[in-house]
Formats: structure tokens, C-alpha cells, sequence
């Protein structure tokens, strides 16, 4: 099945028999990997399947304990991203690493600064170079703001730029698109095409089957870190690769859906605007004047590209921003904004976007991650705790050998778990998450829309955002699309289509996938 | 290629094991090294293990475990207190001046008993520490800028108390019913120094507090995650505030103890205590940046300076070559805790093999 069928596929990279074993636990076995010239190389794999283990090593970040690594034929050692990036190899990181204190142009060479008389930074130079290295990627820039400053498509951008200019003949993308909107990720797509076409070797890595299936050209799969699967594009189908991830043929979509909620609604929300946000990461739209109400059990999406003010909508319900004006009643009751303890007072809680920042505590066990948020009496009783936890960990299908672990022990499926259990301890009324399945592998993410169905189906109502349009299409009984901070369009379950979504997010077709970002890199300058 | 390495997985397997223990060590590194001290010390100097000497001994560890236990709580949210010392030096001077100078008011001077004056000089310290507080967890201010601040005032304030004089005699007058101060730090209670009884009874209650209490909770989870410790609803203004106000009551206690034992106040007293403190919570395992550590190592930590110290003195080393040894056990410590969190990371996943197949299920 792997063997060439197109003349022109030369192999550039060749990953031989390599075997990398952490204590107790071999994350690759004996793993053959090959990267065609030229092509895009995909790997596909669950969390934990050993993707980013063998992404890791191809960039010189970890060392094999056995296997090698040949490079147009000669074996090459990577003992530090220093080599491998002299022997043009780049690995752009799935959490961007870009230095956002510094500006674009000092992004791109930091670490290798060009200099003048060999001591002083050379910023003409690193400027114009930077501007050149940006060019193609269809991206104008200001390359002297602050990286900080940028949308995370643009700091993708920057990471890729610095990849460029270094030389690099192959292209390392770990899951480039999960933080990515729908229209940013079409224009790095666009990119891709472009770098391929420039003769760039490509190895992309991705949870999302569509866009795989619409980018790459050769595909390998990885389980429990062996390969299980290579195919070119011609056999690649998403059936095939489901398939061959997970170990088991795809599940038909769970589209049974949702029982129609009942009539009593449980939150209102009318004319909510916030305040333009200040200091903020990204200097992203604010919330203009939505409204809304979601019904017990109700399962609501909030779709809408990056930027349209999804999360900044749910941060205000939780009471992590301050509203402008507008009112917040649950159960007819208003509350007061701008609280977290009003909010869960009130029976709203939100999962966060970002579990990593925003959610977990890595310190703390899976107990004690689960617990934080429960209300309590003056002293802790551990036996309840872990009673508690250990039936919530059975009903959400946590894989946990012990509770008492760190949850860092997890994997992304399995932490997100642990965030809805804690959530779950506040014994809510309205639910809110923030892209309910980021970074979560495809059988997590099927087994959390069907835990929420359930939940839903017990009366609690939930609120989801989504940049996602299949998540959205799976998971909403009723959708809000969000366009730069307003409601822009209300779909009934049934009228949830591909297009009709996205030309609702979109503010208008040409602006969303190039001018845009270009205006969130010098909006603030 | 396949063959260079046959051996490797046997040679991993034993390390993985010789790993763990090493991690045991690392782990109780604390408690080891205070043993190993003992031992040593005791062997080196006969007159070391008499009860006389470690009676003297904890009372000096009772100083750096009181000002330790107080800074745990505020370096596990991930801040520090750096104002300890001047805030013992301050407490000693409100008590000085209230003892020998009483209270000015309606046209009299008025001697505050000894109740009312630890009382008040208590009063005194929190107000610093809410300070601390308030600039730390409302204000904004990073806590190392805070606390170096209120350092200064709170040194400033003491010697403006009594104009950098000494305040003597601490001991009180019959006639002015305000005898007994010195007890504070010089009695004994079943043979046992009253100061190191606070230092037990503040460390059970600290202890209790931060394994047993949701606010316990609350302050790990601030210092591992304050967005997610917000959103779970945690109070993290109040929390952080309500550190900094324990820490500086800690350091009220030492310096009334201070006071009581030398029966007079200086203005300078304290000086340099809070790096003493902060070693003390170093050596015992907690990290600078909050949410891991223990308030029973900082205890150990305390011990471990104070038995330091203690045995050098008696061994007649020279007092500059005492001052490089406590830097350099420091230093040690700190190495030593990164290399527990690298071996804990690699021996994690030997931990959990059983959960790997997590994927499938």
C-alpha cells in the first residue's frame, strides 16, 4: 500500500526503526516514518499514539533510543533543534512559542541574530529579511510590533516565516490549525499549497480528518505508538483513516438527537454589549448588544470564527469581564455581572478554553482538580471527596488508574473529563464551555458530545462555542453564529449547513480571509 | 543500526529503578539531611546532645520556623514576603515604646498591661501585612516590590519610634502594673521554652490549615493556576490577602519573642531574618513558584539552618566560613529539588502504565 505510485515521490526524510521508551511505557515502537519531497506527509494518530514523540525527534528536541534517522539517504544525528534546523528541518509547535515580548522581525532571528562588526544586532537587515521571508506567506506585516500583539494565526505566520528563512527544506506543522479559525486556517492552507509548490516537505499533524483528507499526500497512521497504516492520497478515506486510528470502524454520527428541551427557560440574556477590551492578547471584537435565552436541557452552539467574541461572550456570563450594559437572568432571577461567584451562585459555570491556562491546576491531583470548585464546609473530608470523585470519573468515563495521580498524568481527553467533572460538583444549571473538545482526540470527542447529550437529556442546559462547523453541526440543538461581537444568524438544528454557517461568521467573504488578521496585526499600533 | 544498542532496555530497566530510590531520597532529602547533621554534630561535639544545648538550640530554630511557617503560606500562592524581618523589628519596638513610654492620652500617661500591649503590638504587624496584602492581591503590585517597600517602611517606622535609641528594661514596673513582659520569651512550660510551644502550636494549626481546610486548598490551587483558581470561584483577592496578613503575625510573635527574651527592644532587630526565613522554606521543598511544597518542610528547613548554625558555633568554625556553608547547603537544596521535579517527570509515566491504554477505552 505504501509503495510509490507517482514517479516523482523521492523519499527526502526516513525515520528507521525507531524505537523512543519512557519509564514503563514505550511511546514508539519500532516506528518507520517516510517524508516524500515535496509532498504533504501527514500523521495521523489519537493522543498518546506517539505523533508528537516522533515530531520531537525528527526536530531534534529528544533523542531515539534506537532507530535512525536518514536524510536524502545519509544517516544524520539530531542531538539539539540547533542541528536539526542546519540540516533544514523546522517544527512549527502546536502551543505557538512565539516571544511575544519582542517585535515580529526579532521573533523570526531570535536566537540567531544577525550582526554588524560581530556585536551589535543588525535590525536593518533582520527587518528586511523578515519582510521577505513574509512575502509569500500572503501575510503584510509591520515587522517591528510586538508579536504579543498578533491574532494566533499571524504568530503561526511568524513561526513559519522564521522556518523559511532559516532554509528549511522540510516543514514540521504540529496541529496548526486547533487554535486557528475557520478562515485562518484557509489561508494557511493556502500557504501550505504555496511552500509545497516552492518545493517545501511538508509533515502535517492533525486531529481534524476534513482538512487532512483536503491537504495531504501521503498518509500514515499511528496507535499506541506503531504505524498501522500508510496510504497515498488516492486510497486515503475517512473511513479508512477512522478506521485505522482508533482500531474499530466509525461509529454513524450520533445524530439522535437531543429530547426537545422543555418550555421553562433558564437563562436570559439581553442586550449584553461589553466594553472594548484593553491590554488584552489579542485586541479582539467585543460583544455588541446579543441576546438570547436557552431552555432547560437545551443544548445552544455559539458558532463563530476567531474574533467574533465567543469566548468573550462566555467569560462575561461567568463573570470573569465586566459588562457595559445588558442583563443576565437565570431562572428570571437577574444577577450581578462581572462576579464568578455570583455566576456560580447562580448555577453558571464555565469550562475554559484553554485547559492548560485557564483550567487545570498541574500540581494538584485528579481528586483535588475535580473538588476545587465544590462548596465545602470548613474542614476537607477526604473519603467524601474521593467517594464523590471516583463516581464522577465512572459516569464521565475517566481513564484514571488512581485518583490521587497528577492530572498532568492524563491525557487532553481525559483532562478535559476531569475540568467537566469539576463543573459538574457546582451541580450547575447552565453549563457554558468554550470549545468543548479542543485538542481532544476523535473517540474522546465522541464519547464527550455523548456524555453532554446525556446530561442535557437530565435538564441541564448548555451553552457551547465552536470555531469548529462539524462540532457545532453534532452538537447543537440550536445554533447562535457570532460575527465580529454580534449575533449574525439562528439556525434551527435541522438548518445547520456547511455554508450557511460559515457565510453567516464571515463578516463579508473577501475581508475574512486576508484583510482581517492584516488589521489585528496594526489595528493597535 | 537496529544492533548498536541490544542492551539498552535491561540497562533502562535498572535505572528506572535505581531512579525511583534516588527519588525517595530526593524526596525526604530534608528530614535526611537534618539527620545527618544530628549525627555528625553529636558525634564531632559531645556537649552537643545535652539538653541544656538543644534547648537553646530549638529556641533559636523556634525564631526561623515561626517566620518560616508564615512565608510558606504566602510562597505557595506564588508570592513572597519579604518585609518579615522589619515587621519582628517593628513589633518589638510598638511593645517597647508601650512598656516604657505607655500611652499619652487626656492628659495622662497611661501603662497598658502586658495583655493589652502584645495585643496591640499584634494589631500593629497586621496592619503591615494587610498592607502587604492589599498592595499584593487588589493593588496589583508584583509581591517582591510590595514587600521590599513595606520593608523599608516598617524598618523606617521602628527606628522613628524611638529615634534609633534602644528601648531597655522591658521587664516593667509593680507601680505601673505592667510587670511580666519577659515571660513572653523567657518561661518554660513542662521544660520546654514557651517560644518553641508557639512554634509547635502554630505549625499544627498552619498544618491543619493547609492540608485539611478548602482555604489550605485554595492557596495551592492560586499558586499553580490563578485564572483556573478564579474560575473554580475561588476568592483569590481574599486568600492571597489573608496570607500575608498570617505572615506578618508570625513575625509580630518573633518579635515580641525577640523583645521578651533580651528585655529590650532595638530598632534593628530582624534585620536579614526573612532570607533566613525563605532558606528555611527553600531547604524544605517548597517552589518559589507557588503551589508546591509543604508547611511541614519548611519546619524541617528551619531545623536544618538552626542545627547548622548551631553545630558550626560549637565546632569553633569561623563565623565568615558558617555564612558560606548556609549559602552553599541553599544552593545545594535548590539543585537537589530540580532534580527531583526532572526524575519526577520521567518516573511519572511508570506510574501510570496501567492508564495508558486509556486511548482505547
Amino acid at each position: 500500500m505504501s509503495q510509490v505510485n507517482q514517479p516523482d515521490a523521492e523519499v527526502i526524510l526516513e525515520a528507521c526503526n525507531i524505537t523512543k521508551r519512557y519509564p514503563g511505557n514505550v511511546a514508539l515502537d519500532c516506528v518507520t516514518f517516510l517524508v516524500y519531497r515535496g509532498q504533504v506527509n501527514v500523521l495521523i494518530g489519537e493522543n498518546g499514539a506517539g505523533k508528537s514523540t516522533l515530531m520531537r525527534i525528527l526536530a531534534g528536541a529528544e533523542r531515539a533510543d534506537e532507530g535512525t534517522l536518514l536524510l536524502e539517504g545519509r544517516p544524520v544525528a539530531l542531538h539539539t533543534p540547533r542541528d536539526a534546523a542546519a540540516m533544514g528541518i523546522s517544527i512549527v509547535y502546536q502551543e505557538l512559542l512565539a516571544l511575544t515580548n519582542l517585535k515580529i522581525s526579532e521573533n523570526i532571528f531570535a536566537g540567531r541574530e544577525l550582526c554588524r562588526a560581530a556585536l551589535f544586532v543588525d535590525q536593518a537587515t533582520q527587518d528586511q529579511r523578515s519582510n521577505a521571508a513574509l512575502r509569500p506567506l500572503r501575510k503584510p506585516m509591520d515587522v517591528s510590533i510586538e508579536t504579543g500583539r498578533l491574532s494566533l494565526g499571524c504568530r503561526q505566520v511568524v513561526e513559519i516565516a522564521r522556518a523559511l528563512d532559516q532554509g528549511s527544506r522540510i516543514l514540521i506543522l504540529d496541529e496548526p490549525t486547533s487554535a486557528l479559525s475557520a478562515s485562518e486556517a484557509e489561508s494557511l492552507f493556502e500557504v501550505i499549497a504555496d511552500l509545497k509548490r516552492a518545493g517545501v516537505t511538508i509533515i502535517y499533524i492533525s486531529h481534524r480528518l476534513h482538512e487532512l483528507l483536503h491537504l495531504g499526500d501521503r498518509f500514515t497512521v499511528l496507535r499506541s505508538g506503531r504505524v498501522v497504516g500508510e496510504a497515498t492520497r488516492a486510497d486515503a478515506t475517512r473511513a479508512w483513516i477512522v478506521e485505522r486510528m482508533s482500531g474499530r470502524k466509525e461509529g454513524a454520527h450520533d445524530t439522535s438527537s437531543t429530547s426537545s428541551p422543555s418550555h421553562s427557560v433558564v437563562l436570559t440574556v439581553s442586550g449584553l454589549t461589553l466594553p472594548a477590551s484593553v491590554g488584552d492578547e489579542a485586541a479582539q471584537a467585543p460583544v455588541h448588544d446579543v441576546s438570547f435565552s436557552v431552555r432547560e436541557g437545551e443544548i445552544l452552539g455559539v458558532y463563530g470564527l476567531l474574533g467574533a467574541g465567543r469566548t468573550e461572550l462566555l467569560e462575561a456570563l461567568a463573570g470573569l469581564r465586566p459588562i457595559a450594559s445588558g442583563v443576565v437572568a437565570v431562572r428570571g432571577q437577574t444577577i450581578r455581572t462581572g462576579s464568578v461567584r455570583d455566576a456560580l451562585r447562580a448555577g453558571m459555570v464555565l469550562m475554559p478554553e484553554d485547559r492548560q491556562r485557564d483550567g487545570l491546576f498541574p500540581e494538584l491531583s485528579i481528586r483535588e482538580n475535580v473538588v476545587m470548585a465544590a462548596k465545602t464546609g470548613l474542614f476537607l473530608s477526604r473519603d467524601e471527596e474521593t467517594q464523590r470523585v471516583r463516581k464522577l470519573a465512572a459516569q464521565l468515563h475517566i481513564a484514571a488508574k488512581d485518583v490521587e495521580l497528577p492530572v498532568t498524568t492524563l491525557s487532553g481527553g481525559n483532562q478535559q473529563k476531569v475540568l467537566l467533572a469539576r463543573c459538574l460538583m457546582c451541580s450547575p444549571s447552565v453549563l457554558l464551555m468554550d470549545e468543548p473538545t479542543r485538542g481532544v482526540d476523535v473517540s474522546a470527542k465522541a464519547e464527550i458530545y455523548g456524555i453532554l447529550r446525556e446530561l442535557a437529556a437530565k435538564g441541564l442546559s448548555i451553552v457551547f462555542t465552536s470555531s469548529e462547523i462539524e462540532e457545532t453541526q453534532a452538537l447543537a440543538a440550536r445554533a447562535l453564529v457570532l460575527c465580529q461581537g454580534r449575533i449574525s444568524a439562528e439556525f434551527a438544528r435541522d438548518q445547520l449547513s456547511d455554508d450557511g454557517l460559515f457565510a453567516a461568521a464571515s463578516p463579508s467573504v473577501a475581508v475574512a480571509a486576508s484583510a482581517a488578521p492584516a488589521r489585528h496585526a496594526g489595528g493597535t499600533a | 543500526m537496529r544492533s548498536e544498542t541490544p542492551s539498552q532496555p535491561r540497562a533502562n530497566r535498572f535505572g528506572v529503578a535505581s531512579a525511583r530510590l534516588v527519588l525517595l531520597l530526593l524526596r525526604a532529602r530534608a528530614i535526611l539531611v537534618l539527620l545527618i547533621l544530628l549525627i555528625l554534630f553529636s558525634a564531632l561535639a559531645p556537649e552537643f546532645l545535652t539538653s541544656n544545648n538543644l534547648s537553646i538550640l530549638t529556641k533559636h530554630v523556634a525564631i526561623t520556623a515561626l517566620l518560616a511557617v508564615g512565608m510558606t503560606f504566602v510562597i505557595l500562592t506564588g508570592g513572597i514576603d519579604l518585609s518579615v524581618g522589619s515587621i519582628a523589628g517593628l513589633g518589638g519596638m510598638v511593645a517597647g515604646y508601650l512598656l516604657t513610654q505607655g500611652l499619652s492620652f487626656g492628659g495622662a500617661t497611661h501603662f497598658p498591661p502586658v495583655a493589652i500591649v502584645i495585643l496591640l503590638t499584634i494589631c500593629a504587624c497586621l496592619l503591615v501585612g494587610a498592607l502587604n496584602g492589599w498592595l499584593v492581591a487588589k493593588a496589583g503590585v508584583a509581591p517582591f516590590i510590595a514587600t521590599l517597600g513595606t520593608l523599608y517602611i516598617a524598618r523606617g517606622a521602628a527606628l522613628l519610634i524611638s529615634n534609633g535609641k534602644t528601648f531597655p528594661n522591658l521587664g516593667g514596673a509593680p507601680a505601673r502594673g505592667n510587670t511580666g513582659f519577659p515571660a513572653f520569651g523567657q518561661s518554660f512550660l513542662l521544660h520546654v521554652p514557651t517560644p518553641v510551644w508557639m512554634m509547635v502550636a502554630l505549625f499544627a494549626v498552619a498544618w491543619v490549615v493547609a492540608t485539611k481546610t478548602p482555604f489550605g486548598r485554595h492557596i495551592y490551587a492560586i499558586g499553580g493556576n490563578e485564572r483556573a483558581a478564579r474560575l473554580a470561584g475561588i476568592r483569590v483577592a481574599q486568600v492571597k490577602l489573608a496570607t500575608y496578613v498570617f505572615s506578618a503575625f508570625c513575625a509580630a510573635l518573633v518579635g515580641l519573642i525577640i523583645a521578651a527574651q533580651l528585655e529590650a527592644a532595638h530598632p534593628a532587630t530582624g534585620e536579614s531574618f526573612e532570607l533566613n526565613a525563605i532558606a528555611a522554606v527553600v531547604l524544605g521543598g517548597t517552589s518559589l513558584m507557588g503551589g508546591r511544597g509543604s508547611v511541614t518542610g519548611s519546619l524541617i528547613g528551619a531545623f536544618v539552618i538552626g542545627v547548622l548554625a548551631d553545630g558550626l558555633v560549637m565546632l569553633g568554625v569561623s563565623e565568615f566560613w558558617q555564612i558560606v556553608i548556609k549559602g552553599v547547603v541553599i544552593v545545594v537544596a535548590v539543585g537537589l529539588d530540580q532534580l527531583q521535579t526532572r526524575l519526577e517527570v520521567r518516573i511519572l509515566p511508570y506510574l501510570t502504565t496501567a492508564s495508558t491504554k486509556e486511548g482505547q477505552s
